[in-house]
């Protein structure tokens, strides 16, 4: 359970996806300008995630690894995305139309996000096993939402700040972000003693 | 969308997320449009580049995003007009289509694990749960769209040149 436990603190806050690894940053400039639309695109993310991680670890121990073919895991992989993205917009649609028209509009971007790519590839090279790699991908996928969330809602508050023109706009929100990464960085220093 | 939704001429709208839309057609009492696009993303036009023709395409995007209103504002084609929806509205879709079905997921997961120790059982349980928790979607979705909760409302017409981040 403590292993479990860990897996999960140190994939969603010491190393943040968006911040410790640098993943899933056009989404994380281009939709937090709200908070609703942040946590929305989080929410359609982790489940993305969660899913084709899933389907990539069974890709993965049953076709790749037995037959050797780890060479065509990238192709693969986006492959299986680019499915699970497509399975979320069906299903969605199917489960409910209205809200497929509130929520669709964020899928398409998902299939492009690097950071849903990047959790596959780490948790493959992380040789864990498929609950582990799960709650992996959930996990990290939980800390890519927070930090979405955490950035939209500063970001809310800068567009009511007086700030000097030359920093006005994405600038500011860079330097924000900066200090975002920073403020994580301390995370790195937690000890389990 | 199946139902229109109640149109309100309510100028005030103090908890409402605005956006303009275009109105593209009057069928009687109901007037289809679609919404302008906005913000500096560009994801709807942008979804039109990254797939085959039909799928993906700029044309169905827009298409899946067309809704209803009642048309009791007498609206004609071509019309802009500024739509609302309640405020939170997109967090509760959010977690009735996604978290909801995660949660059942997990759990399920958790428990198969906790139970048999085995990968294959765990991701059959995984799957099951998902299904389960897609059931429990559909409910919550049916719920909050009987409390008006996914439909936009009319507010009023748009401005010349008026866009919603700048009124």
């Amino acid at each position: 359970m403590k292993e479990y436990v860990l897996l999960m603190v140190s994939a969603a806050l010491v190393n943040n996806v968006i911040l410790a690894r640098f993943l899933g940053l056009c989404s994380f400039m281009g939709v937090t300008t709200r908070i609703d639309a942040a946590t929305g695109m989080g929410m359609a993310t982790t489940f993305v995630i969660t899913v084709s991680s899933m389907a990539d670890w069974a890709v993965q121990t049953y076709l790749l690894e037995p037959f050797s073919l780890g060479y065509l895991r990238t192709v693969t992989f986006i492959l299986v995305i680019a499915a699970a993205v497509q399975f979320t917009e069906m299903t969605v649609k199917k489960v409910s139309p209205p809200l497929f028209q509130m929520l669709g509009i964020y899928l398409p971007l998902i299939t492009t996000n690097c950071a849903v790519l990047g959790v596959a590839l780490l948790l493959v090279e992380g040789r864990m096993s498929f609950i582990s790699s799960t709650l992996f991908a959930f996990a990290s996928s939980i800390g890519y939402s927070l930090v979405m969330v955490m950035f939209a809602g500063l970001r809310e508050r800068l567009a009511l700040v007086d700030v000097p023109r030359l920093f006005a706009g994405p600038p500011i929100g860079f330097i924000v972000a900066s200090l975002l990464a920073l403020a994580f960085m301390g995370f790195s220093g937690m000890s389990t003693s | 969308m199946s139902t229109p939704a109640d149109s309100t001429t309510d100028f005030s709208a103090p908890s409402m997320n605005e956006g303009i839309a275009h109105v593209v057609s009057v069928e009687g009492s109901v007037a289809w449009l679609v919404p302008e696009q906005t913000g500096s993303c560009g994801g709807c036009a942008a979804s039109g580049s990254c797939g085959a023709k039909g799928i993906g395409t700029l044309a169905s995007r827009l298409e899946y995003r067309r809704f209803q209103i009642n048309n009791e504002a007498n609206l004609f084609v071509g019309e802009r007009v500024v739509i609302g929806i309640p405020d939170n509205a997109l967090i509760k879709a959010s977690i009735t289509a996604y978290a909801i079905p995660l949660a059942t997921l997990l759990l399920a997961g958790a428990l198969a694990q906790w139970r048999f120790g085995s990968d294959l059982a765990t991701m059959a349980a995984m799957i099951a749960g998902l299904a389960v928790g897609l059931g429990f979607s559909r409910v919550g979705a049916g719920r909050l769209l009987m409390q008006g909760n996914l439909a936009p409302r009319f507010l009023r017409r748009a401005r010349p040149g008026e866009t919603c981040n700048q009124p």
